[in-house]
């Protein structure tokens, strides 16, 4: 026999795992794909009959002029074909097929997923049958959007042609004053968190105190009523002229300074009690400790909720609209208004969330590998010891 | 040995120690006096207020009541500089205390730059210096959480030593290690005691205590109970509570 092959005791054993989830079975790969074929349908459906409508070459259908969409007004033809798109006989065929299938992979998956055997049949079993359930729920909302009126919904939500002469520039300057006013106030706030942090964190109550009145009161009033107030305090009160933008950024650094200096305080104080003693013993003043020691170990913890606080300011930004912006100043949520305001559609409020969207997502995807990687450095840090 | 203490020759000296958390009293009164070349051991149950003891030497813990002197001067008034005493009292910690993220170098230079004012190169070579002392010079860019539990105390050894401390605190540095690995930071710590280093010593480790302790202290409820020399104490302990105490751990 053999002797199997022996590694040295101290190294690690490094290979994948074998797979253990088992075959498949034809009922469970049934189920999963009924499920599959279900939302397909329908999402994939409704995807290829709005394209073929829009794509193709076609005029204002009578049903149209009469529910109120004649040639005259901007980009009927295209909330028309929309309308038309989602009454048509296809749809009508793939939100009913989707709805069958859906239906049927349901009641497979979730029929026969306890008497599988193996882990993969169980999760294709239960899969289909979340598939299921999700293209019957969106077969469900369409057929009860399109038995509603569309056409006004469509008209004035989604009639993306009547943003043609706001778009692109105006757009792209939108965007980019909204990404400079979250960016500013998030470094500012976080200039001032951390020194607001390091009073709050003081064993004498005469330097906790006014941080903690400036925290309290930043954290406990409406952005929108300090973005308001500062800019009039100082006009009126110090008679100081500042552009509202300038006023705008400011405030939001005062305020996110305040939600920045609580992170950092938790981020501070969840780092062992080891590590400030451990530098102080060497001599270091309490200052050196936190500045080698301390800080660079809680920013490191502190990056995934500092980058939240942002994502939730550039959506915030949105407030500014209390101050009246310059044209050229204008960021997202003004620059729909402003289009909403001279074309009484709004459509331009669907193009501002893409915008946020547009911004966000990126920022969310970040701070999830961010947070993952950090994560994952862990087991680094703590070490093995423990 | 340095049984002769006049006050003049005192590395060390706590007077009437008392310590509150709370309202929990843990140290009750302790006097304590400690020349070079000490290596005093200090046993005694848990909860008896050894490592708070221990850390009233360099004020981490600062008492509630008492005084301590260092090489004369009194540390407690508050007038005194204690990040300079600090320099010259290290301390090696149960939990290792090391800064993850850090390489096990810059773990030792960091204070020799920034506190001692070292030069970069000078700091280095300082550190590589006690880095091989404790045999961790191999491993001096490694970061903590790559070494094991008995090489990151071997680090933090070196990172005390390296600012030439006058004497050394030890606190149960060998409770959170793994039994294979307690041997090699006894054996640095038994090196140590054997070129001179005054060391006060907070152990369970009654070996080390016996063989290498010049004096003994047995702790309990927040009070010297015994004092004297450690084979003496060990072999014919004069209380009762030493002797139950010697009873159980071993």
């Amino acid at each position: 026999m053999a002797a199997p092959q022996i590694k040295a005791a101290t190294g690690l054993h490094r290979e994948p795992p074998p797979d253990t989830r088992g075959t498949s079975s034809p009922v469970s790969a049934t189920a999963l794909w009924l499920g599959i074929v279900a939302l397909a349908l329908v999402l994939g459906g409704l995807l290829v009959v709005q394209l073929n409508f829009a794509l193709s070459d076609r005029s204002l259908t009578d049903f149209c002029i009469e529910v109120g969409l004649p040639e005259d007004i901007t980009g009927a033809l295209g909330v028309c074909n929309i309308v038309e798109a989602l009454r048509s006989d296809a749809m009508t065929g793939f939100l009913y097929g989707g709805m069958a299938l859906g239906i049927a992979g349901t009641a497979l998956g979730f029929g026969t997923y306890r008497r599988m055997d193996t882990v993969r049949r169980r999760e294709q079993a239960v899969t289909g049958a979340l598939l299921g359930i999700m293209a019957v729920q969106i077969a469900v909302v369409l057929l009860v959007f399109r038995a509603g009126r569309p056409d006004l919904f469509a008209k004035h939500f989604l009639n993306f042609t009547v943003l043609e002469p706001y778009f692109m520039g105006p757009f792209l300057n939108a965007m980019k004053n909204t990404i400079v006013l979250a960016l500013v106030g998030e470094v500012g706030g976080i200039v001032i968190g951390l020194i607001l942090a390091m009073l709050v964190l003081s064993k004498r109550r005469a330097a906790r105190a006014p941080a903690r009145v400036y925290i309290n009161f930043f954290r406990g009033t409406p952005l929108i009523w300090q973005l308001a107030a500062f800019y009039f305090l100082l006009l009126f009160g110090f008679e100081v002229r500042l552009r509202a933008f300038t006023v705008a950024m400011i405030v939001f650094a005062l305020n996110t300074g305040a939600y920045a200096a609580e992170v950092f305080r938790a981020g501070i104080q969840s780092i062992e009690r080891g590590q400030i003693e451990a530098a102080r013993s060497l001599g270091m003043t309490y200052g050196q400790a936190m500045r080698f020691a301390i800080v660079p170990q809680a920013v490191r913890r502190v990056i995934p909720p500092l980058m939240n606080e942002f994502v939730i300011l550039i959506k915030d930004t949105a407030l500014v609209i209390v101050l009246g912006l310059l044209l050229s100043e204008h960021e997202l949520f003004q620059w729909a208004r402003a289009g909403v305001s001279d074309t009484f559609n709004a459509t331009f409020y669907t193009a501002t969330a893409l915008g946020y969207l547009a911004i966000t997502l990126p920022a969310i995807y970040l701070v999830n590998r961010v947070e993952e990687r950090l994560r994952s450095g862990l087991v680094g840090i703590t070490g093995a010891g423990h | 040995m340095a049984a002769e203490t006049r006050t003049g020759d005192d590395l060390i000296r706590l007077e009437g120690i008392h310590k509150w958390f709370g309202d929990l009293h843990v140290l009750r009164g302790v006097d304590l006096r400690m020349t070079q070349r000490d290596v005093m051991v200090i046993i005694g149950p848990s909860g008896s207020g050894k490592s708070t003891l221990l850390r009233c030497v360099n004020m981490l813990a600062e008492p509630t009541l008492g005084k301590v002197w260092f090489e004369g001067r009194d540390i407690t008034d508050i007038r005194t500089n204690l990040d300079e005493v600090r320099t010259h009292i290290g301390i090696v910690f149960q939990a290792f205390n090391l800064f993850p993220h850090m390489t096990a170098l810059r773990n030792v230079t960091l204070a020799l730059e920034n506190v001692l004012k070292l030069g970069g190169s000078e700091a280095r070579a300082r550190a590589m210096e006690q880095l091989a002392r404790v045999g961790m010079d191999n491993k001096a860019l490694s970061y903590p959480g790559e070494l094991s539990g008995g090489q990151q105390q071997r680090v933090a050894i070196a990172r005390a030593l390296a600012m030439e401390p006058r004497m050394m605190l030890f606190d149960e540095v060998t409770s959170a290690l793994d039994p294979e690995l307690v041997g090699e930071v006894l054996e640095v710590m038994i090196r140590l005691a054997g070129e001179g280093m005054t060391m006060m010593v907070v152990t369970h480790e009654m070996g080390f205590a016996r063989e290498v302790g010049t004096r003994m202290l047995f702790m309990d409820e927040g009070l010297v109970v015994e004092q004297g020399e450690p084979r003496e104490m060990y072999y014919h302990p004069q209380t009762e509570r030493l002797r139950q105490f010697l009873a159980k751990v071993l």
